[in-house]
């Protein structure tokens, strides 16, 4: 298998996700592998990048065994680590590139790894039990490679990778962006999910209300609800069923400034994970369930989305309605997703509150068409007649990114705002990112109770402001260019939108 | 009255007799047995029933229905009488003689005065008394209508106008104010005066329907077969076709008459009767009663045909306790069980809108709805209760039933579709009550209605002015275009039974208490003439008895209450902020912190101090839920408030750097300092004192600051020693 000439491109990044509990003995480090990319890499250096990212490891856990190591800033490249279970770990390498394009945010970065691993677990479970059914480590391999690859191909441009930097500064990776709804539709969008969640009998439902691609309601916990908000965006809201047009959205598909994503693109990144498995595992691929792989949810005549993700080849059981993983409450649920127009409705029922499979499922989902659909076309009407469209949340003269991170919310200028901005207000403020992901960090060692106040403006080069404040849980990163020079007028800027747009949460 | 009260029995009330029934007449009836009387007669104007004798006159009052009262008595000179009216001011009394003269008696002096026809070829069928500000007396003769006006110092009735129509008979009640005049061969040819205070209104001449039993045959509408009745306000005519086994009914507007539909009849003799806005349609051949409630332009009746119960009679007799076999006993014994054998007997005469004369026994017996029975009767718990809620005449017992329904069907989890309409009913009922201004309106009717003689009441015309005009836009705006002329006419009408009904039932509401074991002495049962609940009440006679017995089931209550939000949005009411306050402890409960955070953000839980306490005391446990409750505080700038709770958060810096900002200070600097001490940072302790120091004039000369400064000297020196 020769190098396509997509991975030639792609040299730049590795990423490895391996096990520190295999392969303890000499001669069986190979079965530590659990996922290499780019796959082609020879096993040396595959070993290598492992074998230095495991030294670290062990050797920084002696002095913090809870959170051994983060990063590793050599002068060509960056380790971004993320332990995603006990014992495995995922490594992402990224190049230093003396052009910009490559300045990157540590924590954008292992973000991404935590994304995907999150991704991975609702649909998969947990590496470390998939290891434990398979002690070869088959199948964790081949789901682990299509997954990965399934995912990765979001993050291409062109035919080139291209990961969150600092172009990306004003977006945050692992929270959701929610509609802002007046009292009323608030009330009718409650009364809508209490109705749905009713359609399950006496076991305990979830759902998940998106308009567009921004969260308007949801009963699960923050961390469920991130992952299916995520996989909503990525694969099933309106957005994303019309691949061609590319979301407006913080996964805005890489390109934050252009709004169009090719269809070559799209035919690319499907080629793409196809040609970057191994050949040793290309004969079962085709019964491993890929939840990632583009195109392949629609819209059902019944206003469910369905999908040829889950329908096995070989006619075995295989249930067509995927099956997630919670991990508030460890149970396995089945996920339907309805949609009408703009808003879709994701809603999880445990697997074994259905007693006859497929049947049970179109009976719950039956129910809730007969009783739910009619306030779903009156909630989607009301949330469109309020809806200020793609440019809502901008605000004028203020290119922000306010996050909540108690409950794991942000909200940001629109993409094509931020791509207004000037390259250097962009580092300047990923710079500032660095200093608060490191104050943050150590807060969060030394007083996990008590939120850290912060206040940073600086002046950069390009005279623009770039601001971070946060309180309480609350931050907001802020660039005001052709702003005045004096910091009152600055500090003014920001009292103004906190209390405008924030309930006065940045008090002075 | 309070004599009626005493002789209690207990039969009657929620937990009735166990017969079924959805109407029944109340043991005692009013006995009007007085020697020589000559006959009985229904002056509806007066409310009040007219027995004359040969020299003397006899009147009872019927509104309020009250067994025992006392005939009042006047004289009265001899002769025949056809029929017997007072005059709507009392004063004067009108004896019909004969077919051609009407004799007037002045009740105080005795004076008489006499009105013959003038011509002999026509011949008086009858007259009423009249409130019209044209005239005060009505003369309906075979050749059309003679309005006359009384004039007290001659002593003599003026004609004011006449009306020239042939006539071969007519029905009038006081009531709707309304003369149907019948004309042609087979009499089904109508025409309608309405005359009220606003002039006289002449209806578009219409004809009935009769069916034809055979090809020639023309059947004769007889005068016993046309009733008018007066439902929430609007007057229709109820039309028996004996031979199409139908009732039909019209309804009148100023300026049409409408045919509405029919209902089917199963009994050759048919009597009509209207209880608090209910059409009750007698099978007397059938001995059964069907209930309609016209509101809706339902033709379905409201239930099955049941029975008319008698209920209320003395058991002690008929169980079988011998024992009390005296004479005078024995005599009631057999009276008691006469009057159980003759309900529906051929001596019924019914009288418009809601009594019975037992002409034969000389008693007058009152119609009763059996509410909870009819609420019983169906499944559709939503129009049960819409039914409850339009119901005026026995309004607490209706509201009582209305809450004991919504409870019920919350404590049975009934589907949240169900419970929704349910609590939609009563909500919107509320706000069509708050917009009528009937809700308020309770304590002053019953004022007004011991002081309101029937003539001052509203006419009405009014009322058939505003819905024909309602009728233009649309039939759903109905009820609102009748809104405040019907309604008010309506009430007044009505609240005269009202106190009755609170007078000599009153020891029912009490038992009624006991019963449900719900604490209900907050509403004023007096005062009651609307069964409307307010969002207060629903909170506390519906959620808190209902959360106290559901307590392991929060979620499901928590719908319900999304499901009264959402009424009450959709309505513009306000709710009880209690409401959301047990909203929020629910959800903490239940652990669905997400949710709860979701509906404190888009304010669907309306902010307010009860609910930011309630946050920070449910989010013990939950930081988030705790900062929820610390937001709500400060958008709702209660400093004070957010100061303390902010202190108790810990951020007692912040709470400084606000307390600066805004001014505020109410809160002790002991408060600061003591939390500044006990987190043992110097460096704390020594801010907040600098701050107080700078800030608060005078601060470095109080035994705080002394106290403090010498703690914070301490800490300091500690290390080193």
């Amino acid at each position: 298998m020769g190098l396509s000439s997509v991975s030639s491109n792609t040299e730049d990044l590795q990423f490895c996700v391996f096990d520190l509990k295999r392969g303890q003995y000499e001669g069986q480090e190979l079965d530590k592998i659990l996922f290499f990319y780019p796959a082609d890499l020879p096993f040396p250096s595959q070993l290598s990048v492992i074998g230095l990212s495991e030294g670290l490891i062990t050797f920084t856990s002696i002095f913090s065994p809870e959170a051994p190591c983060e990063v590793i800033e050599a002068e060509m490249h960056s380790h971004v680590f993320y332990q995603a279970e006990p014992d495995i770990w995922m490594v992402m390498v990224v190049e230093k590139n003396t052009e910009v394009q490559a300045v990157w945010r540590i924590d954008a970065l292992r973000k991404v790894l935590k994304e995907v691993h999150s991704l991975f677990m609702m649909f998969h479970g947990s590496i470390r039990l998939l290891l434990m059914k398979d002690p070869t480590g088959g199948i964790v391999r081949s789901h682990l490679y299509t997954f990965i690859l399934d995912y990765l191909s979001d993050f291409l441009v062109g035919k080139k990778l291209h990961l969150p930097s600092f172009r990306d500064s004003l977006k945050e990776r692992g929270t959701v962006e929610m509609l802002t709804v007046g009292r009323e539709a608030a009330i009718e969008v409650q009364s809508l999910v209490r109705v749905v969640e009713s359609c399950g009998g006496n076991a305990q439902c979830y759902s998940l209300l998106l308009f567009q691609d921004l969260l308007v309601s949801t009963t699960l916990c923050p961390d469920d609800t991130i992952n299916l908000f995520t996989y909503a965006v990525l694969r099933l809201t309106p957005h994303a069923l019309s691949s061609r047009q590319s979301s407006w959205s913080y996964r805005g598909k890489g390109n934050s400034g252009s709004n169009i994503i090719t269809k070559s693109s799209t035919e690319a990144a499907a080629s793409f994970s196809e040609q970057h498995s191994p050949n040793s595992w290309s004969e079962d691929h085709r019964s491993i369930p890929r939840p990632l792989q583009h195109d392949k949810w629609s819209k059902g005549k019944d206003g469910f989305l369905v999908n040829d993700i889950w329908h096995g080849d070989s006619g075995n059981s295989t249930s067509p309605t995927p099956v997630v993983y919670l991990q508030q409450t460890e149970e396995r649920m089945y996920l339907c997703a309805y949609q009408h127009r703009s808003l879709t409705l994701l809603f999880v029922v445990p697997v074994s509150s259905i007693i006859n499979g497929e049947q049970g499922i179109s009976a719950v989902k039956q129910l809730i068409l007969d009783n739910a659909s009619l306030k779903m076309s009156k909630v989607e009407e009301k949330l469109s007649k309020g809806w200020g469209g793609e440019n809502a949340y901008h605000v004028s003269g203020y290119r922000y990114l306010l996050i909540d991170a108690d409950r794991n919310i942000s909200r940001a200028s629109p993409p094509s705002k931020v791509a207004t901005l000037a390259k250097d207000s962009l580092l300047f403020l990923t710079k500032l990112r660095k200093e608060v992901d490191i104050e943050k960090s150590r807060t969060r060692w030394d007083c996990p109770d008590h939120d850290r106040d912060l206040e940073i403006c600086i002046r950069a080069k390009n005279n623009a402001w770039v601001i971070a404040r946060a309180t309480q849980g609350k931050e907001l990163y802020m660039v005001l260019e052709n702003a005045n020079e004096t910091v009152l007028y600055a500090s003014d800027a920001v009292e103004k939108f906190s209390n405008r747009y924030c309930n006065g949460a940045f008090l002075d | 009255m309070s004599a009626i009260a005493s002789s209690s029995q207990p039969v009657v009330g929620l937990s009735s007799s166990g017969a079924l029934s959805h109407a029944y007449i109340k043991y005692p009836p009013l006995r009007y047995n007085i020697p020589g009387s000559r006959g009985l007669f229904y002056d509806d104007g007066n409310k009040i029933i007219v027995s004359p004798t040969n020299n003397q006159v006899f009147s009872w009052k019927i509104s309020p229905f009250t067994p025992a009262i006392a005939p009042t008595s006047d004289s009265l000179s001899e002769g025949p009488i056809l029929s017997i009216k007072f005059s709507l001011d009392s004063k004067l009394i009108a004896i019909q003689r004969s077919n051609h003269e009407i004799q007037f008696q002045h009740l105080e002096t005795g004076e008489t005065f006499t009105q013959k026809c003038k011509s002999e070829s026509e011949s008086l069928l009858g007259f009423f008394w009249t409130d019209c500000l044209l005239c005060d007396i009505v003369f309906v003769k075979t050749s059309g209508l003679d309005l006359f006006a009384y004039n007290s110092e001659s002593n003599m009735l003026h004609l004011v106008e006449t009306r020239k129509l042939n006539v071969n008979w007519y029905v009038y009640t006081h009531e709707s104010r309304l003369v149907l005049l019948a004309s042609g061969m087979q009499c089904k040819a109508f025409t309608g005066f309405q005359l009220s205070s606003v002039g006289i209104i002449q209806l578009p001449k219409f004809e009935m329907v009769m069916a034809k039993s055979e090809a020639n045959s023309k059947p004769i509408l007889a005068s016993e077969d046309v009733y008018i009745i007066t439902v929430y306000g609007r007057i229709y005519c109820l039309q028996v076709d004996r031979v199409a086994m139908l009732l039909h009914s019209y309804r009148f507007y100023c300026d049409a008459v409408v045919q509405q539909g029919s209902l089917p009849i199963y009994s050759s003799k048919i009597a009509v009767s209207v209880v608090d806005n209910v059409l009750l349609v007698h099978q007397v051949d059938a001995k059964v009663v069907i209930l309609y409630d016209i509101f809706l332009d339902s033709q379905s009746p409201i239930s099955a045909p049941l029975p008319l119960l008698l209920r209320g009679l003395p058991r002690s007799t008929s169980m079988g306790s011998r024992s009390n076999d005296k004479n005078g006993e024995n005599s009631e014994v057999n009276y008691l069980s006469d009057l159980e054998a003759i309900i529906y007997g051929d001596d019924w005469n019914f009288l418009i809108p809601d009594l019975i004369c037992d002409v034969s026994n000389k008693i007058l017996w009152k119609l009763h709805l059996d509410l909870e029975a009819i609420a019983a009767s169906s499944s559709d718990m939503a129009s049960v209760l819409d039914f409850l809620q339009r119901r005026k005449l026995e309004a607490y017992q209706a509201k009582h039933l209305c809450l004991a329904t919504a409870r019920t069907v919350i404590l049975e989890r009934r589907p949240l579709s169900l419970v929704a309409r349910v609590i939609d009913v009563l909500v919107s009922s509320y706000a069509n009550s708050l917009k009528t201004g009937n809700y308020f309106k309770g304590s002053r009717s019953e004022k007004r209605a011991i002081s309101t003689a029937p003539h001052e009441n509203i006419p009405a015309a009014g009322d058939m002015a505003s819905a024909s005009r309602a009728t233009i836009i649309g039939k759903s705006f109905e009820y609102e275009g009748t809104g405040l002329e019907g309604e008010y006419f309506q009430a007044s009408a009505s609240s005269g039974s009202d106190l009755e009904e609170n007078g000599t039932m009153g020891y029912l509401r009490t038992d009624t208490n006991i019963d449900t074991g719900t604490s209900v002495s907050g509403m004023q049962e007096r005062q009651l003439t609307s069964p409307v609940i307010s969002p207060d009440e629903m909170y506390s006679f519906v959620f808190c008895p209902v959360e106290e017995e559901m307590a392991g089931e929060p979620s499901y209550l928590v719908s319900i209450m999304i499901e009264l939000l959402l009424s009450a949005n959709s309505e513009k009411i306000k709710v009880h902020p209690n409401i959301y306050v047990l909203t929020v402890q629910l959800l903490a409960r239940n652990e669905q912190f997400v949710e709860l955070g979701l509906l404190i953000i888009n304010k669907v839980l309306e902010p307010s101090r009860e609910v930011a306490l309630q946050l920070l005391e449910s989010g013990r446990q939950n930081r988030q839920i705790r900062k929820l409750g610390l937001d709500m505080l400060r958008q709702l700038n209660l400093h004070h408030d957010y100061i303390v709770s902010l202190v108790q958060e810990g951020y007692y810096l912040e709470a400084l750097r606000y307390t600066r900002k805004h001014k505020v200070v109410t809160v002790q600097p002991s408060l600061f300092l003591e939390a500044a001490l006990s987190s043992k940072d110097p460096q704390h302790l020594a801010a907040v004192l600098r701050f107080f120091s700078d800030f608060l004039p005078g601060f470095s000369h109080t035994s705080d600051h002394k106290a403090y400064y010498h703690l914070l000297t301490e800490m300091t020196l500690a290390p080193v020693s």
